[in-house]
């Protein structure tokens, strides 16, 4: 796969671009970076993110994004070539509310939504539970889809301690639902007729009754008010789930792994692959993300020999700049800081090649996208970043790779 | 502001390392522990994440440490703490008996409730850390002279340390609340414990940081007496030449070098390392301005960080054997 038949398959046939990753790797930064090229190609693009620094919002240049999307600027869109028929929104989720609005959406009488809402468990549930932001994120993606109001949603996933959370937190949400704790906390005669269950009761109820009495909290009895209450919901909660996963995993959907140049990172990467391999979900591509590269391309020259020549720059400095510069100090200076770079060149290609082989073996594209020498901060930066990206034609700010760098391209696979 | 005296992470019992994703405050923890063991210290490392990535950083293919925990170094036991096992291991000390306890614990309906009951994961990982820090090799002297915590990422830091304070101020009585009320002692003791922030020297980690030590401030009442500042790149040119890269730029492109480069990858090469360095330096500055503590650096290694000998190359510099920035 090219640079450009990757484009087509995350930009451009998909509804939803998923960005993965382990945390630090720049995966906000990617993600509105697609959005862009993508409203640069025409679409109607919208950024979900959750990025807690709230710097998306600063580098799209709007003031604060609000659980809706925020369009930005026409202006400011046209001035990077983005065509009419073109825009980009950004939104950055606020989970309680995202959560707070499926009550709202499935609860059968105002009485129970207010029973849910004002509920111990639920408050805690809904900010605490393990995934809820991941399912809150997947819900939110689900319902703007279904809206049909942008032709590309790219997913700035949360940086949860396993990547993939998100895949199962709605999984997760209806199995804990269907469970036969839960039933049994709801209807205790449901089990009363098994002798599996019953021996299970006892000793969970003997446990549950243990932290109680440690706790000194209501526990029980807040655990199945609230679950009482969630069970007229759970089949809206169910259908909405494996509507959220249906989505995830079909065709509408393209992953994209964005990993870092160390070690660490390219092999959560590679564990990260795997595990999306497991889940059935089609990998489009892996970025990786600030690479570092030699100058023009291709592989660092061996400088050992190099010693030799340092006279000769040494005579160029020295014509160059006259009597009074430290000629041969600068060339060695010169020589040192090149050998240095091209061991970090090396140090990241050899670091990230099995991610490679693996990436390559597999027919998916991979790219890596050169370190910038400075931040990311704004709108012009992302769409260096998009150039880097898509092979596109970056704009020509202050920071644009210099010359003899490489012209901001992603290296094709 | 004086440098800080080289010893004072080691005279704590207790160091919970923290910091965002990406920051390498796994390496950190390896690296205080290894500096550590160097000075005599019994070391336990405890990790509490549910991959385990310590054993590997002292030997590539490590076996994992589990609960029981695995000498990793001579002096440095590994271990992860799984917040199922500490659970099973407080409640049979409650009641004196594990049969039952076991037994409820493997059950998976339980499990399940337990996965998506929020809090109780970070309360006992800590009182887990608490009964380590109080456990005895003989009368008055302890098992683990210094227990250092690769915590949860930031974020999720700073509710994991609040934890017990959080129970203590929920509950009025009760076993748990006096237990809780243990752990947070030990937390708030300055003399005890530290928290170890561990920042890059780049925007987001430094704006994370600063955001950090204000929630720690004013939710949790740990002691902070400095951050570390990793993977800080070197000054790439000697003094006086530090505008090395522009005089590369205006040799003619065509002069004869012979091995080496043109002068045009020469220059591209040198302004990279001057850029990313500039960044470095720009904001450990902001860092150590915005927080008013010490930051320590630690190099970047071009090597990259490989076994027990970089570990002690960090440790050391993390102790203070390289100067420290003042604030």
């Amino acid at each position: 796969m090219n640079a450009a038949g990757f484009a087509q398959a995350s930009l451009l046939r998909p509804r939803i671009a998923v960005c993965v990753g382990s945390g630090g790797v720049g995966k906000t930064t990617v993600a509105a970076a697609f959005a862009l090229e993508a409203a640069r190609r025409g679409r109607r693009a919208l950024v979900l993110t959750i990025d807690p620094a709230r710097r998306l919002a600063d580098a799209l240049g709007v003031g604060a994004l609000g659980n809706q999307p925020e369009a930005l600027p026409r202006e400011a869109l046209a001035a990077l070539g983005v065509p009419p028929e073109g825009n980009l929104s950004a939104l950055m989720l606020d989970m309680k509310r995202t959560f707070d609005d499926l009550v709202e959406r499935f609860a059968d009488t105002p009485e129970t939504r207010t029973r849910i809402l004002q509920n111990p468990i639920y408050q805690h549930v809904s900010e605490a539970l393990a995934g809820s932001i991941e399912y809150s994120a997947m819900e939110k993606v689900y319902e703007l889809d279904a809206q049909r109001a942008y032709d590309l949603i790219v997913v700035d996933t949360p940086p949860s301690q396993h990547a993939l959370d998100f895949l199962e937190a709605p999984q997760r949400l209806v199995e804990f639902l269907d469970s036969r704790i839960v039933h049994m906390l709801i209807h205790p005669a449901f089990a009363a007729g098994r002798l599996g269950f019953r021996l299970f009761q006892r000793g969970a109820r003997r446990v549950l009754q243990i932290l109680e009495r440690i706790s000194g909290i209501g526990f029980l009895e807040d655990v199945s008010e609230f679950l009482l209450a969630f069970e007229g919901m759970s089949e809206g909660f169910r259908q909405r789930a494996s509507g959220v996963r249906a989505l995830l995993l079909g065709r509408e959907t393209a992953f994209v792994l964005v990993a870092g140049a160390g070690r660490d990172s390219i092999e959560q990467a590679l564990a990260l692959r795997e595990r999306l391999a497991g889940f059935g979900a089609s990998l489009t591509g892996v970025l990786v993300n600030r690479v570092r590269v030699w100058p023009g391309g291709g592989s660092p020259p061996d400088l050992s020999g190099a010693e030799g020549s340092l006279g000769a720059l040494a005579a160029a400095f020295a014509a160059r700049e006259g009597a009074g510069f430290p000629a041969q100090a600068a060339a060695r200076a010169a020589l040192d800081a090149a050998a240095g770079y091209a061991g970090f060149v090396r140090r990241d290609a050899r670091e990230t090649a099995a991610l490679r082989g693996a990436v390559e073996k597999q027919g998916s594209y991979w790219g890596a996208i050169p370190e910038l020498p400075g931040d990311v901060h704004d709108l012009a930066g992302l769409a260096r970043i998009a150039g880097a990206i898509f092979g596109s034609q970056a704009d020509s700010g202050r920071e644009a790779p210099r010359a003899g760098e490489p012209h901001g391209r992603a290296a094709p696979a | 502001m004086t440098p800080l005296r080289p010893a004072s992470l080691l005279e704590r019992r207790l160091v919970i390392v923290t910091g965002k994703g990406g920051t390498g405050k796994t390496t950190v923890a390896a690296a205080l522990a290894v500096a550590a063991a160097g000075a005599g210290r019994r070391v336990l490392l405890v990790e509490v994440g549910r991959d385990e990535q310590i054993p590997s950083r002292f030997a590539p293919g490590g076996p994992p440490a589990g609960y029981t925990g695995r000498e990793v170094h001579p002096g440095i036991t590994a271990m992860r703490i799984d917040p199922f096992e500490a659970l099973g291991e407080y409640l049979a000390l409650q009641l004196g008996v594990s049969a039952p306890v076991a037994l409820v614990l493997r059950n998976r309906a339980f499990r399940q409730l337990m996965e998506a009951a929020p809090g109780w994961r970070e309360l006992i990982t800590l009182g887990k850390v608490w009964h380590l820090e109080q456990m005895r090799q003989s009368p008055g002297r302890a098992r683990w002279d210094l227990i250092v915590v690769d915590a949860p990422a930031t974020g999720h830091g700073v509710s994991f340390l609040s934890a017990p304070r959080v129970v203590v101020s929920a509950l009025r009585a009760g076993p748990l609340r006096r237990h809780a009320a243990q752990v947070e002692a030990l937390i708030e003791d300055p003399v005890r414990t530290a928290l170890l922030p561990v920042s890059l020297a780049e925007e987001l980690p430094v704006r994370e940081t600063e955001q950090l030590i204000l929630k720690v401030k004013s939710d949790v009442g740990i002691s902070i007496d400095r951050v570390v500042v990793n993977a800080v790149l070197a000054r790439p040119f000697p003094a006086g030449l530090d505008d090395l890269d522009e005089r590369l730029r205006r040799l003619p492109e065509a002069a004869p070098l012979g091995a080496l480069p043109a002068p045009g990858v020469l220059a591209a090469c040198a302004a990279h390392l001057r850029a990313r360095w500039e960044l470095h330096e720009h904001w450990a500055k902001a860092l150590a301005a915005s927080i008013g503590l010490p930051c320590v650096r630690l190099p970047y290694l071009p090597e990259g960080v490989e076994g027990p000998a970089s570990l002690a190359r960090l440790g050391a510099a993390l102790l203070g054997d390289t100067p420290a920035e003042a604030a």
